[in-house]
């Protein structure tokens, strides 16, 4: 009975970190000093296509840590957007994942990087017409129903708009939500990303988006892209998130309220510190609108 | 839409641009290049960090050029970006311009074999004290069955591969100015705990060895050969964690085949 109990409380102080406090990408190179220090961290997040092995580092080191942290897995390989039908079996590859580690939140991309038997590595765009919308949603129904469990898809990050959209993305995102519910993770870089790229403004983006559904959030660093014609964004995660995302994210934070966050890092990584302070200043900003929200409430 | 935006990637075809909202044709070129180049990129680096000695030893420009090929002529069939490369080494032993470095592709192929046995399922072995105690237990050794796991490898090399991978890692135990590329070696591939291992083993060691695998027992596992030193080479495979199971009978599938 009291071990039951216990577990109770484990499992409620875990999900309570996922959903109070703000989580890091879990990287090979932080492993060691996860293990051996256990950093105040709310959870991590994995890219699900780096824990498929049957064996070696990675399911090993992830059991692990999943013993004391809860974590989020996060897809990149199902090509949601491919015109081509879904990998069956790279789905059951992501489905045994998450029922084995027990994420908190499975979330993929609004993009597509397979055609057929060819794996291209990159998110590419989709066209915000009528029949991307059926085929989009018609594959979500599919990894919904296969996880059993809603699932989050994320905003891209664009480098071009495609003359044959007939809607815009919130509007294209919006419509997934209703026809799948689905839930969807907002990625503050790529709004910046993605409007400065097709030179809209993200503050109207966020304003038009719909808060209701955004399960998750996350933040990252861009860079400019060198071409010396025209200037663009690339969303690199390799840098500390910048100051007009962390703008951009409080203004989120007001309209949304609370909402779980990651700090999102794949290149050029930091000590694990570094990024620990990038989530503590996320825990600042959204207690300092938690407390907004109650002055409000209470006025 | 797919397959035009993937031939648009792979080639500088303009009829893809026709998809693009921008105000002129350079624009368009220029948003599409981002994308060209994250694929080629992105792939770059991955066969980078799965081979990189081969990187290594052909150095950045030469590799990023070999890998550009590579990669479309053979693009990745899966979203599991580690398995990628898998007929990198035989597309080497075709690539002209590697012809001058003739160990190259069988280097490449060492490195992919490696990864591959580290995200393999891995196999129970026995430690230290529970070989101690089997071997404590028994009057004559010579009658025992040692079995190794089943993913062990062994491979005859006509170039030293595997001292060449030794002095490109960061422990420091051998430098490549002590490597003679042109040397032949014998060696152990093999897999205990989390990740795969490279040994340069004798030529008798690796007769003993292939014997274990083919389940012959100690005494008719021990090769004819007067540099062979039987304490020596099973203290190397307590070391190795390589022994999976010791008994005085073959493993019981093997019974049956037999």
């Amino acid at each position: 009975m009291s071990c039951l109990a216990n577990k109770a409380e484990d499992a409620l102080s875990a999900s309570s970190g996922f959903l109070t406090s703000t989580g890091i990408s879990l990287k090979p190179v932080y492993y060691q000093t996860i293990l051996t220090d256990f950093p105040e961290i709310g959870f991590f997040e994995i890219h699900a296509e780096n824990y498929l092995s049957k064996g070696g580092p990675a399911p090993y080191f992830l059991a692990k840590i999943r013993e004391h942290y809860p974590i989020t897995v996060h897809g990149v390989g199902l090509s949601i957007g491919s015109e081509s039908p879904l990998d069956v079996e790279h789905l059951e590859r992501v489905a045994t994942l998450v029922e084995t580690f027990q994420p908190e939140m499975f979330s993929e991309h609004l993009a597509w990087s397979s055609h057929y038997s060819h794996y291209l590595n990159d998110l590419l765009p989709v066209p915000y017409d009528q029949t991307t919308l059926d085929r989009v949603c018609q594959h979500i129904d599919q990894i919904q129903e296969r996880l059993q469990r809603p699932m989050l898809l994320e905003n891209p990050s664009a480098y071009f708009e495609f003359a044959r959209s007939e809607m815009s993305e919130v509007e294209f995102l919006s419509a997934i939500t209703k026809r799948t519910g689905c839930g969807l993770l907002l990625d503050v870089n790529n709004v910046e990303v993605s409007c400065f790229n097709r030179r809209g403004d993200p503050y109207e983006y966020l304003n038009a988006f719909p808060m209701d559904a955004v399960g998750q959030i996350h933040l990252a660093g861009h860079t400019m892209d060198a071409n010396q014609n025209l200037p663009l964004k690339i969303d690199s995660h390799d840098d500390t998130v910048c100051q007009d995302v962390w703008a951009l994210y409080q203004h989120t934070l007001r309209l949304a309220g609370d909402i779980p966050t990651l700090i999102e890092r794949d290149g050029k990584l930091p000590t694990i510190n570094e990024l620990m302070k990038e989530a503590q200043f996320a825990d600042e900003l959204r207690q300092a609108v938690i407390q907004e929200r109650h002055h409000e409430l209470t006025l | 839409m797919n397959s035009h935006f993937k031939s648009a990637l792979f080639s500088q075809d303009a009829s893809f641009y026709n998809e693009i909202k921008a105000d002129s044709l350079a624009e368009k070129e220029t948003r599409l290049n981002i994308y060209r180049n994250n694929v080629f990129v992105s792939l770059i680096e991955a066969l980078s960090d799965i081979f990189p000695v081969t990187h290594s030893i052909v150095g950045d420009d030469f590799f990023r050029a070999m890998a550009r090929t590579y990669i479309v002529e053979h693009p990745p069939s899966s979203p599991i970006l580690r398995e990628y490369g898998q007929s990198f080494a035989d597309f080497i032993r075709g690539f002209e311009a590697a012809n001058s470095l003739p160990f190259l592709a069988d280097l490449a192929a060492l490195e992919r074999n490696l990864l591959t046995l580290t995200h393999e399922r891995e196999q129970d072995t026995l430690t230290r004290e529970e070989v101690a105690t089997v071997f404590a237990k028994v009057e004559d050794p010579s009658t025992l069955y040692i079995n190794l796991p089943s993913s062990t490898q062994l491979f005859a090399s006509p170039f030293a591969i595997g001292s060449l991978y030794h002095a490109h890692q960061s422990d420091g135990k051998l430098r490549l100015d002590e490597v003679d590329i042109y040397e032949s070696e014998y060696l152990l591939i093999c897999k205990s705990f989390l990740y795969a291992q490279l040994h340069v083993i004798r030529f008798s060691e690796a007769c003993f060895l292939k014997n274990l695998l083919q389940h012959k027992s100690l005494e008719e596992a021990i090769p004819d050969e007067a540099d062979f030193d039987l304490g020596n080479m099973l203290a190397k495979l307590i070391e190795w964690q390589l022994i999976s199971r010791i008994s005085n009978q073959p493993p019981a599938i093997y019974q049956q085949e037999k």
